[in-house]
């Protein structure tokens, strides 16, 4: 297994958003979630998950209703809002725009500038 | 207390911040324990596992603490902390929030008070149906009389105006003071009734109680023989009879049919009739003569589209047309249209009284607002610390400003709700001093939703008011310099205390701009009082008669009936004169516009105008008016002989230019329209125009034996308490004419008190008010001093030690309330010098002009300030250099 990276500023919310768009999950879930499709290259810190769930819920842009998980027991499920998806759009537009450019000037070289 | 506590958590409860702990609680848990398994599946112990799962998730009690926080503190919630909070504080000072309590509420209940009569005279809509789209069209009236342009129609610009107008979908006229005698087994009773045109029940939109209102047709000659009585009436004089439509009762003599009873509520504001009967025009009514009998309303309903404008343009257009068609009787005259809620308040004259008196409350309530608002500061000066620890502890500044807004609020709502209950008991007491005349008194006066809703909103103003400016200051508080600072700063209140000079300063010039308003009318309602009215007052038995048409059809048999009657009276022992007039002495009697011959005639746009009353052979002797040259009336001016009239010597003054009077013809537009000349006898002594007001008016006086009247009152002078002679009065009338009733038996004194309304009450409200506010300024500048001294006495003791006496010290303090007060006492007093003006041009004809006003009370001012500026002083002066220093 690879380091973890460190989580970059304020990506946690889009990558939230990102994966409870593939369908509700409950906090631990969206943990699982994250980690899995990031192949475990990414580290979070579990404690600073939930204040960001709130944080999301009070924007409105995620729901939360109560419901059973796979082993029987009450769990929160998250959802994404209508809200949410639009916030997605466009944090993920935004996000690739600032890769592009980014990528740009580290390609950048000599004979360029 | 208690009480509140419960009340919050069970709001707490239901606003879900319990259940949102505990799903927060359940959620986490569920996180780590879901964690354990998936570690327990992987192969770790059971505790191995658990210890894992809580490292890797960090510390459960922040977490949930950044999840409060990110879920925001609600609005609600924040509120519900903020009043817990301020309750709390409030509670802990007993003694600081009974006072801020009780000035405000004292503030509020007279607010509540005056606005309860706003609420019930401005507010109450008339018992119609779109009272607004109703216009009432007046006459203006050229002449020197209260409320001119409010004054009745005559029956020929009736009759015109109703056929060429196009903005009306219907007019109507109503005669409303109409006297009717009723005769019920052979007792008379006077009524006060009205005779209305047949549709105008069916104009204003109201309803019978039962029977019905006048039909079509019944306002014509032959039908008009019906009779609409009032509840009260109903209730009093027909002891409630549910038969009474269709009942005969016996009205001037002859007999009317009850159609039907309207009910309680039909009034059109205070003034209730008692019956209603129809009002019949014919043609002598469009005849010129009737031109100067102007006595009827005009009620006239909008066509659907049309504008209070359109039809003020319009009606503007036909009273010229009329002034251009009569220049005889119309020379002057105009046309005015209000609405019909408009004209009720306007009429009603309180407006005025009103708006000053409200005024006057809204001011003592800024100076209440102005001491809490004090109090609040003293005590933000002594939580800076407290303040400077909140917000280096994260509070934020808005969060401040919000929770000492919410002590202000907080302190304002409790005031309101004591402030009105004390006026519940305000209510009353300026209730049972509203009986000065009918009309008032028929107006229910009470706490209405109005009022509450009212004062909900002085509290929530004040609340404002009191709390903004603390709030504001507490949020700039310095917090390094607060929490750096042990010792006792000096200047940390200063600023504190500029703020609050400024507040006691404002508070001041208000005090004096009110006790200079009030001075003024006192001073002016005092002269009124004890003016000289140019007549005797004392003594004086006065009572009102209307002879009917039924038994006295004609001039000769109605001055056959004053030539009877009076040596009747005058045989009542105790009796020395009588009269028969057609106004009372000073109390307002109509103006006709009239000619001098041999001289120039004056513009039409501007007639000669002079009061004009009717009088019998001994109304001067009776009145005790001083016959100044010539002579008084004499039996020898009858129909038959030349027609003769006496002049007022404001007569000779303004319109004779102080020639000789004696001898000199005039031409009045009133007597009978013949264009007869009329020859001056006599001059006799000013008589005010109005007991109430000061202005003398030009006036002339015609014989009764030359100029008949249907409806006259008698005036007898006594020896004995004129009161006591009404019976006999009422005996000597009836042994002429049984079935005729006397009306408004009363003494001049109380006639004079009935047309002064309500003067005395509103100097007494007037006078409260004003002292109230000195009350309360001079509370607030005591306040200040004794806080600054208090502040001061480290300075006042080192000054000692130093070397300073006594009276450096009390100089020192009391320069200090001097500054304030001086400053407030210019900033007040310049608006001030504006008031005689502004009285001159809200009040018909108070003239005021007192200097004296504006040195006195200032100099009260002075001395209540320096009373309450001196005992904080005295109290420095006893401070102990040691003790003050070893004070900290």
């Amino acid at each position: 297994m690879d380091k973890q990276l460190e989580l970059l500023q304020g990506t946690l919310d889009m990558m939230i958003l990102k994966a409870i768009s593939l369908g509700p999950l409950h906090g631990y879930g969206i943990l699982l979630r994250i980690q899995q499709i990031s192949k475990d290259r990414l580290e979070i810190q579990q404690g600073s998950l939930y204040p960001a769930l709130y944080r999301l819920e009070d924007q409105g842009w995620i729901g939360s209703a109560w419901g059973e998980s796979d082993n029987k027991r009450k769990a929160k499920y998250y959802h994404l809002t209508a809200a949410g998806k639009r916030r997605l759009q466009s944090e993920a537009e935004k996000w690739n725009r600032m890769t592009e450019v980014i990528e740009g000037i580290l390609r950048a070289r000599p004979e360029e500038v | 207390m208690r009480l509140w506590k419960r009340a919050g958590a069970w709001f707490e409860a239901t606003l879900g911040r319990a259940r949102m702990e505990c799903e927060m609680d359940a959620e986490l848990r569920f996180h780590v324990e879901a964690r354990v398994e998936d570690l327990v599946r992987r192969g770790l112990g059971r505790e191995e596992a658990r210890r894992q799962a809580h490292m890797e998730f960090g510390g459960v009690e922040r977490a949930k603490e950044e999840c409060r926080d990110a879920r925001g503190v609600n609005f609600v919630e924040g509120v519900m902390q903020d009043l817990r909070h301020a309750f709390r504080t409030l509670r802990k000072s007993p003694g600081f929030t009974t006072v801020a309590v009780l000035t405000l509420a004292l503030g509020i209940a007279i607010n509540a008070t005056m606005f309860s009569l706003v609420s019930a005279y401005l507010m109450r809509r008339p018992s119609a149906h779109q009272p607004e789209r109703i216009m009432v069209v007046s006459s203006v009236n050229p002449g020197p009389v209260f409320q001119p342009d409010a004054y009745p129609v005559s029956a020929p610009n009736y009759l015109a105006w109703r056929a060429a107008n196009h903005v009306f979908s219907e007019m109507t006229a109503a005669d409303e003071y109409r006297t009717v005698t009723l005769t019920v087994q052979g007792q008379s009773t006077a009524l006060r009734g009205a005779a209305v045109s047949a549709n105008y029940f069916s104009l204003l939109g109201v309803s019978p109680e039962f029977g019905r209102t006048f039909s079509d047709g019944e306002d014509q000659a032959g039908r008009d023989h019906v009779a609409i009585l009032s509840h009260e009436l109903w209730v009093q004089r027909f002891g409630s009879d549910p038969m009474v439509v269709g009942r005969t009762v016996r009205l001037n003599r002859e007999n009317y049919a009850v159609v039907g009873v309207m009910p309680s509520d039909f009034r059109l504001l205070g003034y209730t009739r008692d019956l209603w009967t129809p009002l019949t025009l014919g043609a002598e009514d469009q005849a010129a003569a009737a031109r100067k009998d102007r006595s009827l309303r005009l009620f006239g309903r909008l066509k659907r589209g049309a504008t209070i404008e359109e039809a003020r343009a319009e009606l503007t257009a036909l009273g010229r047309r009329a002034e251009e068609s009569f220049p005889d009787n119309e020379k002057g005259w105009g046309v005015s249209v209000r609405t019909l809620p408009d004209f009720l308040t306007y009429n009603f004259g309180i407006r005025t009284a009103l708006a000053i008196l409200m005024t006057a409350v809204g001011f003592v309530l800024l100076i209440a607002c102005g001491n809490v608002a004090g109090l609040l500061l003293t005590r933000a000066a002594g939580r800076q610390r407290e303040l400077a620890v909140r917000i280096s502890l994260g509070a934020s500044r808005l969060r401040i400003v919000r929770q000492m807004l919410t002590e202000g609020l907080v302190i304002a709502l409790l005031g309101g709700a004591a402030g009105l209950l004390f006026a519940v008991w305000g209510v009353s007491l300026v209730r049972a001093g509203m009986t000065f005349n009918e009309e008032v008194s028929a107006v229910p006066v009470g706490l209405d939703w109005n009022v509450v809703l009212f004062a909900l909103g002085v509290s929530v103003l004040s609340a404002g008011l009191c709390g903004f400016v603390p709030a504001l200051k507490a949020s700039r508080t310095n917090v390094n310099a607060n929490l750096k600072d042990e010792s006792r700063s000096a200047s940390a209140g200063q600023s504190h205390s500029r703020v609050r000079k400024i507040l006691v300063t404002t508070e001041i010039a208000l005090a004096l701009f009110l006790l200079v308003g009030t001075g003024l009318l006192i001073r002016g309602i005092y002269l009124l009082e004890h003016q000289t009215l140019g007549f005797q007052v004392d003594h004086l038995l006065t009572a009102s008669v209307t002879l009917d048409s039924a038994r006295y059809k004609d001039a000769t048999r109605q001055i056959e009936f004053v030539r009877e009657v009076i040596p009747h009276i005058e045989s009542i022992p105790g009796v020395e004169d009588v009269a028969a007039t057609s106004d009372l002495p000073a109390s307002g009697p109509d103006s006709v516009s009239f000619s001098i011959r041999g001289q120039v005639e004056q513009p039409s746009s501007q007639p000669l105008s002079t009061l004009h009353g009717v009088v019998s052979i001994d109304y001067f002797r009776t009145a005790g008016i001083p016959v100044l040259k010539g002579r008084a009336f004499t039996e020898m001016d009858d129909s038959k002989a030349p027609k003769v009239v006496v002049v007022s010597q404001e007569f000779v003054h303004r319109h004779l230019r102080d020639q000789e009077p004696l001898g000199k013809q005039v031409r009045l537009q009133a007597s009978g329209g013949t264009g007869e000349w009329s020859e001056i006898v006599g001059v006799v002594g000013d008589v005010r125009t109005y007991s109430e007001a000061s202005r003398y008016d030009p006036e002339v006086y015609e014989p009764l034996l030359q100029q008949a009247l249907s409806s006259f009152l008698l005036m007898v002078r006594t020896r004995r308490d004129p009161s006591s002679l009404a019976s006999d009065l009422r005996n000597a009338v009836g042994q002429v004419d049984e079935e005729l009733p006397l009306d408004r038996v009363m003494s001049m004194p109380a006639v004079i008190d009935k047309q002064k309304r309500g003067d005395a009450l509103f100097v007494v409200m007037m006078g409260v008010f004003a002292a109230l506010a000195l009350t309360l300024a001079a509370i607030g500048i005591y306040a200040l001093i004794a806080y600054s001294v208090g502040q001061r006495t480290r300075e006042i003791g080192i000054r000692m030690a130093l070397g300073a006496g006594r009276g450096d010290v009390l100089r020192i303090v009391l320069w200090e309330g001097l500054k304030m007060t001086g400053i407030g006492a210019v900033i007040g007093l310049l608006p001030a010098l504006a008031l005689p003006k502004i009285f001159e041009a809200v009040f018909f004809d108070l003239h005021l002009q007192e200097p004296p006003l504006y040195f006195f009370v200032p100099a009260v001012i002075f001395v209540v300030a320096m009373a309450a500026t001196y005992i904080p002083a005295w109290r420095a002066t006893r401070v102990d250099p040691m003790a003050a220093l070893r004070y900290e």
